[in-house]
């Protein structure tokens, strides 16, 4: 511990720990995962720092190495794994229904759409149909996912800035989404709703006036949001041309998702590979065009409103029915490999998994949006502040259980 | 020594002990009486901001705060003091020991000092300097020194850079801060805060925020800004920025050593909120508006609850501040003051001298 | 010091005297008050100031912001608008465990997080308290049974003061699992010991199996037991036919006709074609000839999946990049299949142009650590790709500029996502 790193982090352990000697000396060893290797020509110092995996703004317990100068970014190298929970070997134990309630605990603020993709996946390798109802539900349940993991976003993303109140509003409106997922599977988190064929259950009688209920408040909320942060001074400041990430750069990382779109990928599942009776509904794709900060910010909250254009269409359209088909006696996946794609609310979430004819997979694999986008990092926070930092942090909008699996 | 005579405890309760006792010792006694009463007084009223504090944030946040140890949780503070007290004091074992043990004490220290001249009413006050300004102005500095050996004798990463942080900050602030009580200082002819109160005396369009066309408002703001600055207070909190720097220069402190920092943080906005009702809004002056039976209404309620209340409106000013607004980046708020801040502040120096030179102050 | 005596008023409420009354417990000393152990002289007032401080303690528990899973998402819950823990006292969360009084373990606790854990523990000022929240710190939760990362149960490494159980708990558990704490703590008053119950490192230990064990033992003797009951109660009761289980009838569903949707852009033949046309050899998936009518014949949904050699492979996926009539320029993922007999790197591509998909796997030895090159300098996202196919399979990737473990620790024996990774010491097996 020579570097007077002893609380705050809990990484007092680590290797970096280690005495490795002052940069521009002999004896200097980069941290692993550094690679500039040039010193300073005034002889001024830099100095590294951790942040995580216990920190208030890394959303979890992801750990950054930082190398500083002052307080400008020079480096940032992710060190991951520490929620890496096996869920993929886990996988290869249980049968494939089994593996949909795992998914819930990987992106757990789209843990319905999660689901789906794995129910899509089984759908497409043993043939099952599902009934009009079904796939609506499908994607009103997706869409109003989807609106309350921005809806944590933005809080969480107040609350990165130093806007504690936003934090609170953001969880406010949530609440009343997770109370409708409550009544529809019971669950506030961890749904585990869908099945392959439909869902488990049919939506309450009153599923379509509390949505609207819901949703007249929600657009009353996200017009108070704006006046709070977008139209904010201090946010635009510290959002506008901040943590920018190119096109062509972020094609190449794999982003998706908000970020994606936010540095101009015009790529949406939804949209572009479309999936359930995504291709019913008219919505539009929210494209930034800087791909900094405010760019990512305005793309969810512009998502938002989209959400609730397509929860209008399909609650217009609603059918009755029945919300699954036959359900089958056992889940026995013919040998192949299967894939299954859909837009969670942070990206490109895919489900890739090969059977042996048997009724576990073989291997199963998950597709994490956020991998990809923190993949981004070093190269959108190089040349800021900490606090520029923070806002990248926040705007990728990550989940790390999802990045570990 | 001639502020000690006049002015140990400007009361009846003083001439009261100023009878009792021949002179030296009045004046000891009277000395202690007043820095017991103030530090009692400024106790209480920092424990009430913490409960105000909270009550006023969930009410923000639409919840309802502290409501389990009394009534409307209002013993919640002395909860977390007592907690607090008894709690582990960690020392680690790599901090620089005097830095580390010094660091709490000063800030509250220099908030208490500056309690010390503070007019609560026209005979309390515990000491009245002629050069009141100047001397609040030099121990409101101690805060600043607390928080950067603070964040130097931890020993952390984290705590170095919010002290850095909030030495750049400070020291920054301190000047456009001065600025605007210098308008004042100028305006009134002296820098007794007594004094300047008594300045204000007649209808509330002599207080200074409107005696002053203009000015007086600006100087007010400026003066609310980096007031804000000055207390580490959201937005202004970057040496804290819990979400950047975990707790910034007070990282590595627990228990008591945590709670000084802690209380000087509320003794602090109280401070700097009665600096500002006394430079602005007439002290403990009671508001007239020319009208009798409501003038003289207004004039029975005793000077100290009007000061108190003005310093609750201000209070609940920096509240609503910190509740609201998104935290700035260090670059950002250096450029605002030394680009935006101190300029206008010395433009608005000149406009008052203008003022003040011919004359054009609102009658 | 007969104060708070509390057979002093019946019938008058007062909490203090209740808590007295528990803590002594009807012990009937003078005062009604336990001493101290240890300290001459203490009764009455010790225990008035013992009150007091516990009153303080248990009102003023500022948690620790800790989360590493789901659970932190309902423990924010907790801490807002809806359920707002501030109501107890619990608002001033703290990001450095310097002034935490709390821990709240919200979600599951990996071993590589063990060693933080239990820094950050040790970093707290005493007394200092702790919540498991959720299955995962109870027990492992669903990540019991084979999981080789997961520690099975936060009380393997720190001492825990309340259980809080659910997947995740509601808000309403986990204030619940407050408010038991806070009896703790008032209980403790100003005892609560300052230094800490010692630390546990043991992260893995198969209590389940044994408990399973013990229960069937039971379960037997239980049986052991009944065996003559139920003999005498069928030869009193002949006509009985066992009971008649009724249940709700499952609703009926028909089947449903699959709707089939196309993949966009370039249909599987035609991409064949242009990839046949450069490289020769190559192979699909799953069909040993590979022709136009044999793909066209898979059906719309079907998204090539072709097979590459070792020594085609960065080429192919450099063609497949920069061909102006493919266009696959987005890396969904790369990852690898263990077969037993050989290992197949997969790799997915898309074109987010055109929308077409092409999957293609390469096939390598089964050796400790086979070698592929490495797709680095063709998408910069499939480094960490490699570097998680290298963590699970020990796969390595020629030219990856930063070739480590991506997840797990660098001293981790083996891969665990091969098929043949056995872990006795962290994997606890699946008894059915």
């Amino acid at each position: 511990m020579g570097n007077g790193m002893q609380a705050g982090m809990a990484g007092a352990s680590d290797a970096l720990h280690a005495e490795q000697g002052r940069p521009g000396s002999e004896s200097f060893r980069l941290p692993p995962g550094f690679t500039l290797r040039e010193t300073r020509a005034d002889g001024s110092q830099e100095y590294f720092l951790n942040m995580g995996p216990q920190h208030p703004s890394t959303h979890g317990v992801l750990k950054l190495v930082v190398r500083l100068d002052g307080e400008t970014v020079i480096e940032v190298v992710p060190h991951l794994g520490f929620i890496h929970r096996a869920i993929e070997k886990m996988g290869e134990n249980e049968t494939f229904v089994q593996y949909i309630h795992l998914t819930d605990r990987m992106d757990y603020l789209s843990s319905h759409i999660n689901n789906l993709c794995v129910c899509m996946a089984i759908e497409k390798a043993m043939g099952i149909g599902v009934p009009e109802r079904g796939e609506y539900i499908r994607v009103m349940v997706s869409e109003l996912q989807r609106i309350q993991s921005h809806l944590l976003w933005w809080g969480a993303f107040g609350m990165d800035m130093g806007a504690v109140s936003a934090f609170l509003y953001g969880f406010k409106e949530r609440e009343k989404i997770t109370a409708l997922f409550e009544e529809l599977c019971g669950a506030r988190l961890t749904m585990n709703y869908f099945r392959p064929g439909g869902s488990n259950a049919d939506v309450p009688a009153d599923f379509l006036p509390r949505i609207k209920e819901v949703l007249e408040d929600l657009k009353f909320s996200l017009d108070e949001f704006e006046v709070l942060l977008t139209k904010n001074p201090i946010i635009r400041e510290r959002t506008v041309g901040v943590g920018a990430l190119s096109k062509d750069r972020a094609i190449s990382y794999g982003c998706s998702g908000p970020v994606g779109r936010a540095s101009g990928v015009d790529f949406d599942v939804r949209k572009h590979d479309p999936y359930s009776v995504y291709d019913r509904f008219t919505f539009d794709v929210p494209l930034g065009k800087n791909g900094d900060c405010y760019d990512r910010y305005m793309v969810r909250m512009q998502e938002m409103r989209e959400s609730i254009r397509i929860l209008e269409q399909a609650m217009a359209g609603f059918p009755e029915g029945q919300y699954r088909s036959k359900e089958k006696p056992n889940y026995k996946v013919p040998a192949g490999s299967y894939y299954a794609n859909v837009e969670t609310a942070r990206g490109l979430y895919a489900t890739y998994m090969v059977s042996d004819n048997s009724f576990k997979p073989y291997r199963i694999k998950s597709r994490s949006p956020n991998l990809s986008n923190l993949a981004a990092i070093g190269e959108m926070a190089r040349g800021g502040k900490i606090a520029d930092l923070v806002a990248v942090l926040s705007t990728l909008d990550l989940i790390i259980p999802d990045i570990d699996r | 020594m001639t502020a000690l005579r006049e002015y140990p405890l400007n009361h009846p309760v003083g001439d009261f002990i100023r009878g009792l006792l021949p002179s030296p010792w009045s004046a000891i006694a009277n000395g202690a009486l007043a820095v017991a009463l103030m530090c009692g007084l400024v106790t209480v009223a920092a424990i009430g901001l913490i409960w105000l504090e909270r009550k006023v944030c969930a009410h923000f946040q639409a919840r309802l705060g502290p409501t389990r140890v009394g009534p409307f949780g209002l013993l919640q503070p002395i909860a977390d003091a007592i907690k607090l007290l008894m709690k582990e004091n960690i020392r680690p074992r790599t901090v620089d020991g005097l830095a580390y043990f010094l660091a709490p004490l000063l800030p509250i220290t220099g908030s208490f000092l500056v309690l010390a001249v503070m007019p609560f009413d026209h005979d309390i006050q515990a000491m009245d300097l002629p050069a009141g300004v100047v001397y609040v102005v030099a121990v409101s500095g101690l805060g600043i020194l607390g928080i950067l050996i603070g964040g130097w004798g931890s020993n952390n990463k984290y705590s170095m850079l919010g002290s850095m942080r909030s030495g750049a900050q400070l020291f920054s602030y301190e000047l456009s801060m001065v600025l605007c009580m210098l308008l004042v200082v100028m305006a009134s002819g002296t820098a007794s805060l007594r004094e300047i109160v008594l300045s204000q005396q007649g209808m509330v369009w002599d207080w200074w925020i409107i005696k002053m066309p203009g000015a007086g408002l600006l100087a007010f703001l400026l003066f609310m800004i980096s007031s804000t600055a000055e207390l580490n207070r959201g937005p202004l909190d970057l040496s804290e920025a819990e979400s950047e720097l975990t707790g910034g220069f007070h990282t590595e402190y627990t228990g008591i050593s945590f709670s000084m920092f802690f209380l000087a943080e509320f003794v602090n906005m109280f401070a700097s909120a009665g600096l500002g009702a006394t430079f602005f809004l007439g002290g403990f002056l009671a508001p007239q508006f020319g009208f009798a039976p409501l003038d003289n209404a207004l004039f029975a309620i005793p000077g100290v609850l009007w000061f108190f209340a003005k310093v609750l409106g201000l209070i609940f000013l920096y509240m609503w501040f910190r509740w609201t607004f998104p935290r700035l980046r260090i670059d950002h708020l250096l450029s605002l003051e030394w680009k935006f801040l101190l300029p206008v502040s010395m433009a608005n120096l000149l406009l008052g001298a203008t003022l003040v030179t011919f004359k054009l102050m609102i009658p | 010091m007969n104060k708070a005596n509390p057979g002093g008023e019946p019938g008058h409420h007062d909490p203090a005297a209740q808590y007295l009354a528990d803590l002594t417990g009807g012990s009937g000393m003078p005062g009604g008050l336990p001493a101290i152990p240890g300290v001459e002289g203490s009764g009455g007032l010790t225990n008035a100031v013992d009150w007091v401080v516990g009153w303080a303690r248990a009102n003023s528990l500022w948690p620790l912001v800790f989360g590493t899973s789901c659970c932190a998402i309902e423990m924010m819950a907790t801490g807002a608008s809806h359920n707002d823990w501030a109501r107890f006292g619990l608002e001033v969360a703290r990001a450095s465990p310097r002034q935490a009084d709390l821990i709240i373990l919200a979600g599951t606790i990996v071993e590589k997080m063990g060693s933080r854990l239990i820094t950050l523990y040790e970093q707290m000022p005493g007394p200092k308290y702790v919540i498991a929240m959720g299955a995962c710190t109870i027990s492992g939760g669903p990540f019991y049974y084979d999981s080789y990362s997961v520690v099975k149960g936060a009380d393997r490494l720190i001492p825990v003061d309340v259980y809080v159980p659910g997947c995740p708990p509601r808000p309403e558990a986990l204030l619940f699992g407050v408010m038991k704490l806070q009896e703790l703590i008032r209980k403790g008053g100003w005892r609560n010991s300052l230094t800490p119950r010692p630390i546990n490192h043991s992260p893995i230990k198969d209590e389940m199996s044994e408990t399973a064990r013990l229960w069937e033992e039971k379960e037997k003797a239980k049986q052991e037991g009944m065996k003559e009951a139920q003999e005498r109660f069928k030869a009193e009761n002949p006509d009985f036919k066992g009971v008649v289980i009724k249940r709700v009838a499952a609703p009926k569903f028909d089947e449903v006709p699959r709707v089939v949707r196309s993949q966009r852009g370039l249909p599987a033949p035609e991409t064949f074609a242009i990839l046949a046309e450069r490289f020769p050899g190559l192979m699909v998936q799953g069909l040993s000839e590979p022709t136009p009518e044999k793909l066209a014949a898979l059906g719309p949904e079907y998204i090539l999946d072709v097979i590459v050699g070792r020594e085609d492979y960065l080429g192919l996926v450099g063609f497949l990049k920069s061909d102006a009539r493919l266009k696959l320029d987005f890396l969904i993922e790369l990852t690898a299949v263990d077969w037993k007999d050989r290992f197949d790197v997969v790799v997915h591509l898309q074109s987010l142009e055109k929308g077409h998909k092409v999957f293609l796997r390469c096939a390598l030895p089964r050796e400790e650590h086979p070698e592929i090159p490495s797709l680095t300098g063709i998408f910069s996202g499939a480094d960490w790709h490699e570097r998680e196919a290298y963590d699970f399979f020990g796969i390595r990737f020629a030219g990856h500029p930063d070739l480590r473990r991506l997840f797990l620790d660098d001293d981790f024996p083996g891969h665990p996502l091969r098929k043949d990774f056995e872990d006795p010491s962290r994997i606890v097996k699946r008894p059915y």
